[in-house]
């Protein structure tokens, strides 16, 4: 150290200081701040996309009690852009009304198939009847049925995530 | 003191034990400044402040901005309109690297008229005009991310002055832009060296040359009369570097409020849109027009590495120890001839811009229509699905058998465009033993045709009749 040193007085000294630490202190709010609802705002606020009704056809062009898989679009709103994916459901006819599932295994995500008369998924072999209930394999539940009506002809069905390898049907939120 | 060992003093012993805390602030903050705290000493401070304000708001904007010369301007139009807070972060950024370029040019420019990079300064200062380089290969690297018109075009002008130097330049070219033309694979390495190789190399610098200004301490005033006091870091010049860097916040929070980050509508290669560099390479650019042809390589290469050369070679071409800007009439008189000659050049390039008439209308159309563009509220980009992209390659596809649904959609998808490890099908015919009959083959019986696991051997609940449809089907697939 210098030997002409001139201290400043501890006064002084501490009041500096205050005000710098409050500068930096103000500069690290706004920026927390800012950063805080960037990253987090579109996240908490991002609403689920299940709320449209997709036609997937006429309810006479299905043959009473056949499983007829269906492919349907899904609009999903993902920030910058709003992606359309393909999606398969499930469609049993049942006179004026139709049994639908969503053609996602409750177990671990896979495809669903059917044979014959019952629908499969061959990555884990579970099992399940024309009704959907589970008949063999490791899935924990019946196969997840869909909100669906029909209008003026149209099946339409309300397409939805459910959370995997839980014995009870829960949307993904 | 000893009234006052509360629990935050002791909090602080303890941590100290662990962590040798106090030795470092100590080292941190009392370092002593040769004669006394100044206000002429917070431009280092204030760059290494703005350097910080990019690396947060830099790491933050990558959460939403998308590297791919399909997506980045929506995924920029997105930060800059509709998330909160994003035309802030993305505004401190913009000015933020104006703001970069003027501090580094202000500390350097000081540095060398106090003759501050005298005495075995010569790495602290080269490291500093390094740090320089690297400061304008960031402006030029980020300037093409947002991917608008402007962005688009000044980056094609770019990397064509590139392509002009002497021998190397084509290569240069090439390599610059990942190929013949600018494409998305440009926008890839100029987003991987604008985030990952250009940040990685300035801090590195900046470590490097605070390192090598403590150890060889300030240079203190260029006249002696002062020299004879000293002060330390703490508190007197910490104060006056907070309020510089609140100064240079403020200012640029309010350019990001009042005069927000421009944005224009997306790239298209096809338009003559007149481009403009930003104005840190106004000087460049206004040179390249008195330069005809080959010639452009004086402005371009030999004036830029004269400058530089000079600059790195400095502490070695003067070695007298005087400091004072006024006993060394030459280095000032350069100093002054360079950078009023860079200011003089952009008031020219502006000057003629507002002056020709057919630029001018061309630039105000332009402008006018980035102003319009940029009220527009944000629409979301259409990807996929009933869009053209996915339809227009499923729609050629002829509908599959029902046996196909049945045995083989559930892995291999139900137009034959697969799934995560499940191969895709379509094109296969073209592929070698994948003729249409070799296809009803391995249906029949896969194991000649070497298939593994787990693609089934055989299907034998599968009809005849079914498998030559599949394989017909299968055979129609074409990409």
């Amino acid at each position: 150290m210098e030997q002409h040193e001139n201290l400043e007085p501890p006064q002084r000294r501490s009041f500096l200081g205050v005000l710098s630490g409050l500068i930096a202190g103000g500069i690290g709010a706004v920026l927390t701040a800012t950063i805080g609802r960037f990253a987090l705002e579109p996240a908490l606020t991002a609403a689920a996309n299940d709320d449209k009704w997709t036609d997937i056809g006429a309810l006479t062009d299905l043959e009473e009690g056949k499983l007829v898989k269906k492919n349907i679009i899904v609009a999903q709103d993902a920030g910058w852009g709003r992606f359309e994916s393909q999606r398969s459901v499930w469609v049993v006819r049942k006179g004026e009304s139709v049994q639908l599932f969503t053609a996602v295994c409750p177990h671990l995500g896979c495809s669903v198939s059917a044979q014959a008369e019952k629908f499969v998924c061959a990555c884990h072999g579970s099992y399940w009847d024309a009704n959907g209930k589970r008949t063999a394999g490791p899935s924990p539940r019946d196969l997840d049925a869909l909100e669906h009506r029909v209008e003026g002809g149209k099946v339409q069905v309300r397409y939805q995530n459910f959370r995997q390898g839980i014995e009870k049907k829960e949307v993904m939120a | 003191m000893a009234d006052n060992s509360s629990i935050f003093s002791k909090a602080y012993d303890w941590l100290d034990e662990r962590t040798g805390i106090k030795e470092i602030t100590h080292e941190l903050l009392d370092e002593p400044i040769r004669g006394g705290a100044r206000w002429a000493y917070v431009l280092g401070s204030a760059l290494l402040f703005i350097f910080s304000i990019q690396v947060v708001t830099g790491i933050f904007l990558t959460m939403y901005y998308v590297p791919s010369a399909d997506h980045a301007h929506a995924s920029v139009a997105y930060i800059q309109k509709v998330v909160p807070g994003g035309w802030l972060l993305r505004g401190l950024h913009h000015y933020g690297s104006s703001a970069m370029v003027i501090m580094v040019v202000a500390h350097l420019a000081q540095t060398f008229l106090f003759g501050a990079y005298k005495g075995k300064r010569e790495i602290l200062w080269i490291a500093g005009v390094g740090m320089m380089l690297i400061v304008f290969a960031f402006g030029f690297t980020g300037y093409l991310l947002a991917w608008d018109q402007a962005a688009y075009f000044g980056t094609k002008v770019g990397t064509s002055i590139a392509g002009e130097a002497p021998v190397i330049g084509p290569i240069q070219q090439r390599i610059m832009q990942g190929g013949t033309d600018l494409t998305t694979i440009t926008l890839s390495r100029f987003f991987m060296t604008h985030v990952f190789l250009l940040p990685l190399g300035l801090a590195g610098l900046a470590a490097l040359h605070l390192f090598l200004f403590r150890k060889a301490t300030p240079a203190g005033p260029y006249h002696e009369k002062d020299n004879h006091k000293t002060e330390r870091f703490y508190p007197g010049q910490v104060f006056k570097d907070s309020v510089a860097m609140a100064i240079v916040f403020g200012i640029l929070v309010l350019l990001s409020w009042k005069l927000p980050a421009e944005l224009g509508p997306m790239a298209d290669p096809s338009s003559d849109y007149l481009a403009r560099p930003p104005w840190y390479f106004m000087p460049l650019f206004q040179l390249l027009k008195y330069f005809p042809g080959q010639l452009a390589i004086i402005p371009a290469f030999v004036l830029p590495g004269l400058l530089f050369g000079a600059l790195f070679l400095l502490p070695f071409l003067d070695k007298r120890a005087e400091r004072n800007p006024f006993k060394r009439p030459i280095a000032t008189g350069l100093l002054v001839l360079v950078i009023g000659g860079a200011i003089g050049l952009m008031a020219l390039a502006k000057y003629e811009d507002n002056h020709n008439p057919d630029f001018k209308a061309k630039l105000e159309a332009q402008e006018k229509e980035n102003e319009e563009f940029f009220k527009k509220p944000f629409e979301p980009q259409i990807i996929g699905g009933t869009g053209a992209a996915a339809t227009g390659a499923l729609a050629k596809v002829a509908e599959p058998p029902a046996a196909y649904l049945e045995n083989c959609a559930s892995c291999h998808g139900d137009h034959g465009e697969g799934a995560a490890v499940f191969p895709a099908l379509i094109g296969l015919s073209a592929k070698p033993q994948r003729t249409q009959d070799d296809l009803y083959k391995i249906l029949v019986d896969a194991a000649p045709y070497g298939l593994k696991a787990p693609m089934p051997a055989s299907f034998p609940d599968i009809k005849d009749e079914d498998k030559k449809k599949i394989a017909e089907w299968l055979a129609s697939l074409k990409k």
